[in-house]
């Protein structure tokens, strides 16, 4: 193991009776694949920290006026802005897959009387909604409704 | 040296050992109980009992019936008086567990379940799936952890128990993590640190199960009882000795032969209708012989025969059996729902222990012992399967009692003198840590042990081959004296703990080749191939053996019989 | 037969600054779990490694380890499921006594800190001897159905090995962490339908470095040998512990 842990981590209540080495991190803290899953899964805040910057950009542009704004629209044809919203996307589409498969599990097994539905019904629910809000919102984006 | 006082001092954290700590501790709150443990109470091998636990509960059933199957299946050697308290207070005990979270099984009105066992009239085994020793250890050990008078020692091995002016009044503890000795007073001392199935080489025991209560108590003086009757359960893998329970015969499992006959029910092995559902001795036997008789299968490790759930189906199976298919399928690369899983007869309980009365109290004043490192005894010369959790809480919460009133009622204990003692046994096991001096080697000694033991104490025992066990052990009993030990660090030192269990089974080993020679019959457990058939004008009494610098000495307890005459065990 | 080597952390307080590795040729029989060569060691090669271990059946929960970096339970874990070089160390995320060993004392204490008991709010028996010779197997016993017994039967599967600590990547950072293995253990009697103690827990739980520090690595729940599934009685017990401030804030004092 090549990385210590918090060097309190599940340190004893009294202390302890001998002298103790450290806690240590696995040595494939970073590297085993469902760590690095969960690790990409928390990175994804980061692709998220960036994007929020861009959307205020993009705020403050609209309210600068239309040259600000088609100056926004033109940068953004940039193949690197594209690589970003692609992945943006691929963030977004992680999250949620990932988000919706562990989701089922943490209910709650009963709220006084009313159960849940079954796991995969939830699961199946959050597809459809999801779904559904992206079909809302590309619909309003593309002015087909209001 | 560190010196802890409480009002009673329990050694073991297994089922036995919590259930009386709790005992004690919910009815004397302001009474201090140390539960002194070598592994966390979670550890103890209470753990690994799978089947249930015996208590009448059905309308169909009555205390008479429990009685009646226990002394039959104790092939009359069991105490009556003792068995008819033990019946009277299972369904009460079973409750209170029950009524401490354990999650037991249940039938379809929300009452508990009870299912079919080895030897029993009728469904009186309380279960849960196939986890019964797991979910009560942690029921218990849970269920404890709300009293704040009871005072835990984990991993602490105690290696002496502290006697003075004929009253045991404490124990001398090695702390496990720092190598140092202390010494834990009590006006009274429960042992409660469960058999030593690993004196024997293939066995359902876990490595911590090593006789170390019964070597305490008869190196105190404390007589051991029955020591000839080591139970053989049917159902062990091949290799590990992994436990397959009587659960999956319960449940409606077949034992078959290499022909894919079910053996028992083919051939008259005595245990007639009851089939799959004999007692275990019964079923050993003919497991053993349908082997020699050219009918079992062999393989790497030796013969053995099939035990089939392929008939049961998926869903009997993973619902009351789950774990049954995890160990098939993890151990044996067996799946039970398509595949019948090997087995073989395999040592898992000792019948006998420390010499106790029914209220668990020995011979030694302020000792008392319970579940199996005591021998009541309700379990005579062969133990029926899911008797023996309950007898651990029976007969745990009853040794509470009596050591909570004794230690009420005693003087002082001299501290001086028993600390003097504790310091003289820290001397000696120092002087063993580290040993680079000594000429044998502790996993060289084990496997010797274990050989003679299994040529001396199998399932078909033979006169010869039982003086030579006799011979051996008291040879092993002088070698153990002089291991060679590695390790001469204080901390953690795993070595110095299995030189001293090394030393208790050698001791305690000896005592059941003994036994087992002088016992002239063929009874339960103990089978001797020159000697045919029970012989109850000679042999209707309970071996003990009391210590002995030249070897264990011989002697005699009165069964103590009631209005169950002994008879032909039939079924 | 295959020879391979397998390499120990070893730890002596009273010799060593800090752990080592050590190497030891162990010949591995085909059916053999990790444990089985960590015992030829301790049996054959060199009597001085420390390490715990017990039923060898996988419920004792004793010989927890990290194989390779994974925590593993070791008597369940086949060692040829591994190449030739095997590397076992102690659990992760624990202080270390001394070689394969792990000091479980903090456990301990955040495990009884959830009240893991059945815990009945009204009915205190006066006299527990005279209640006990009431107790009737039948009358006795609380009546539980199957639904409720699977409400919680799942999270009373723990067997304490304590690879879900290992795993964690909150525990390997925020010592006050309550961890997986006790919260699931607190939930499971939250989950009992025998069980009133709910009030009690769910203000254990709404405290500082429990349920809400979980950040649903679902790690637990990758490594548990025994299919608990700690990350869902983690992030269920968040619930609960929300559901039951809420009806709190409408019904003070549970509405009694």
């Amino acid at each position: 193991m090549s990385r210590p842990a918090h060097p309190h981590a599940m340190a004893p209540h009294t202390p302890g009776r001998t002298r103790t080495a450290p806690p240590q991190m696995p040595s494939t803290w970073w590297s085993a694949p469902r760590i690095r899953n969960y690790l990409l899964f928390d990175a994804t805040g980061i692709v998220y920290y960036l994007i929020s910057f861009l959307a205020i950009g993009m705020v403050q542009a609209l309210a600068r006026g239309p040259e600000s704004w088609e100056a926004v629209m033109t940068r953004l044809r940039h193949p690197a802005y594209i690589a970003f919203h692609v992945l943006c996307l691929v963030s977004v589409v992680f999250v949620a897959v990932r988000f919706f498969s562990l989701f089922p599990k943490a209910q709650p097994k009963a709220i006084g009387p009313i159960k849940p539905p079954p796991g995969p019904v939830i699961h199946a629910m959050l597809y459809v909604v999801w779904l559904g809000i992206t079909a809302i919102m590309t619909a309003i984006l593309a002015g087909v409704i209001f | 040296m560190n010196v802890f006082r409480h009002d009673i001092v329990i050694v073991g954290g297994g089922g036995a050992g919590l259930r009386a700590a709790i005992e004690a501790a919910e009815n004397h709150p302001n009474a201090s109980i140390a539960l002194v443990s070598k592994v966390y109470p979670m550890r103890s091998h209470t753990v690994s009992a799978e089947g249930g636990a015996a208590a009448v509960a059905r309308e169909d059933d009555n205390l008479e019936l429990h009685g009646f199957d226990t002394v039959k299946g104790s092939d009359f050697l069991g105490d009556q008086d003792c068995i008819v308290y033990f019946v009277e207070q299972a369904p009460k005990e079973l409750a209170l567990l029950e009524n401490w979270g354990c999650p037991f099984s249940r039938n379809e009105d929300g009452s508990v379940a009870t299912r079919a066992f080895g030897g029993m009239t009728t469904k009186r085994t309380w279960y849960a799936a196939d986890k019964i020793g797991f979910h009560m250890l942690h029921a218990l050990f849970q269920h404890s952890m709300r009293f704040p008078n009871i005072v835990r020692y984990d991993e602490y091995f105690v290696s002496k128990l502290l006697v003075d002016g004929g009253r045991c009044n404490g124990v001398a503890a090695l702390d496990i993590r720092t190598g140092e000795y202390c010494t834990i007073l009590g006006r009274a001392v429960i042992l409660t640190t469960g058999g030593g199935g690993k004196i024997f080489p293939f066995t359902t025991n876990g490595t911590i199960k090593t006789a170390d209560g019964m070597a305490l108590a008869y190196r105190a003086g404390v007589p051991l009882k029955d020591m000839e009757f080591v139970q053989y359960h049917p159902t062990g893998l091949p290799g590990t000795g992994i436990l397959i329970t009587e659960a999956t015969r319960g449940e409606g499992g077949y034992l078959k032969n290499n022909k894919g006959e079910r053996f028992l029910v083919d051939y008259d092995y005595g245990v007639g209708k009851k089939a799959e559902l004999g007692p275990r001795d019964m079923i050993s036997r003919a497991i053993v012989q349908e082997i020699e008789a050219g009918r079992g299968f062999e393989g790497a490790y030796g013969a053995y025969v099939h035990l089939d759930l392929t008939h049961l189906g998926a869903e009997v199976i993973n619902t009351k059996l789950p774990f049954v298919r995890e160990l098939a399928k993890t151990y044996v690369g067996v799946d039970p729902i398509t595949t019948p899983i090997p087995i073989r007869p395999v040592v898992h309980y000792m019948m006998g222990g420390v010499d106790t009365n029914i209220h668990g109290a020995t011979t030694l004043p302020g000792l008392y012992a319970a579940g199996e490192t005591a021998c009541v005894s309700i379990n005579g010369a062969n133990r029926l399967g899911s008797n023996s959790l309950t007898e651990c809480l029976v007969f745990g919460a009853a040794a509470a009692r009596h050591a909570m009133s004794f230690s009420k009622d005693s003087a002082a204990p001299n501290e001086k003198a028993l600390v003097a003692q504790c310091e003289e046994e820290a001397g000696r096991v120092a002087n063993l840590r580290g040993r680079k001096k000594g000429g044998e080697k502790i996993s060289a000694i084990r496997r010797e042990l274990n050989n003679v033991m299994e040529a001396c104490c199998g399932v078909y025992r033979e006169q010869t081959s039982m003086q030579t066990g006799v011979i051996a052990t008291a040879q092993l009993r002088g070698r153990v004296a002089d291991l060679r030990l590695e390790d001469s660090s204080k901390v953690f030192n795993t070595e110095l703990i299995t030189a001293m269990e090394l030393q208790n089974m050698v001791e305690v080993a000896e005592t059941i080749a003994v036994s087992a020679a002088h016992r002239k019959e063929s009874r339960g457990a103990h089978t001797c191939k020159d000697y045919k058939g029970r012989d109850d004008s000679n042999y209707l009494y309970h071996t003990m053996t009391h210590h002995d610098p030249a070897g264990p000495r011989l002697g005699k307890k009165d069964v103590v019989l009631g209005k169950w005459i002994p008879e032909e065990r039939k079924y | 037969m295959a020879d391979k080597t397998i390499v120990i952390t070893r730890f002596d307080p009273d010799k060593d600054q800090a752990p080592r590795k050590q190497e030891y040729k162990v010949p591995c029989e085909p059916d053999w779990k990790v444990l089985d060569a960590i015992n030829f060691i301790k049996d054959e090669l060199d009597g001085s490694v420390a390490h715990r271990w017990s039923c060898r059946m996988a419920v004792c929960g004793s010989c927890g380890m990290m194989v390779n970096g994974e925590p593993k339970l070791t008597c369940k874990t086949s060692i040829n499921d591994y190449g030739d070089r095997v590397d076992i160390e102690p659990l992760a995320n624990f202080p270390i006594v001394r070689d394969l060993v792990v000091d479980l004392d903090g456990f301990m204490h955040k495990f009884q800190s959830v009240k893991p008991w059945i815990i009945r709010a009204k009915e205190k028996a006066a006299d527990p001897i005279a209640a006990r010779a009431a107790l009737h197997p039948v009358k006795g016993t609380y009546s539980q159905s199957a639904d409720q017994l699977a409400t919680f039967k799942q999270f009373s599967m723990c067997i304490n090995c304590m690879l879900c600590y290992a795993a964690c990547p909150v525990v390997a950072n925020e010592p006050e962490f309550l961890g997986p293995a006790a919260i699931a253990l607190g939930h499971r009697y939250n989950m009992d339908s025998r069980d009133e103690g709910q009030g009690e827990r769910n203000e254990i739980f709404r405290g500082e470095g429990t349920v809400f520090s979980c950040s649903y690595a679902n790690e637990c729940s990758e490594v548990c040998p025994k299919n608990v599934d700690p990350a869902a009685a983690v992030n269920q017990a968040k619930f609960g512990a929300v559901i039951d401030w809420a009806k709190n804030l409408v019904l003070p004092r549970g509405g009694a």
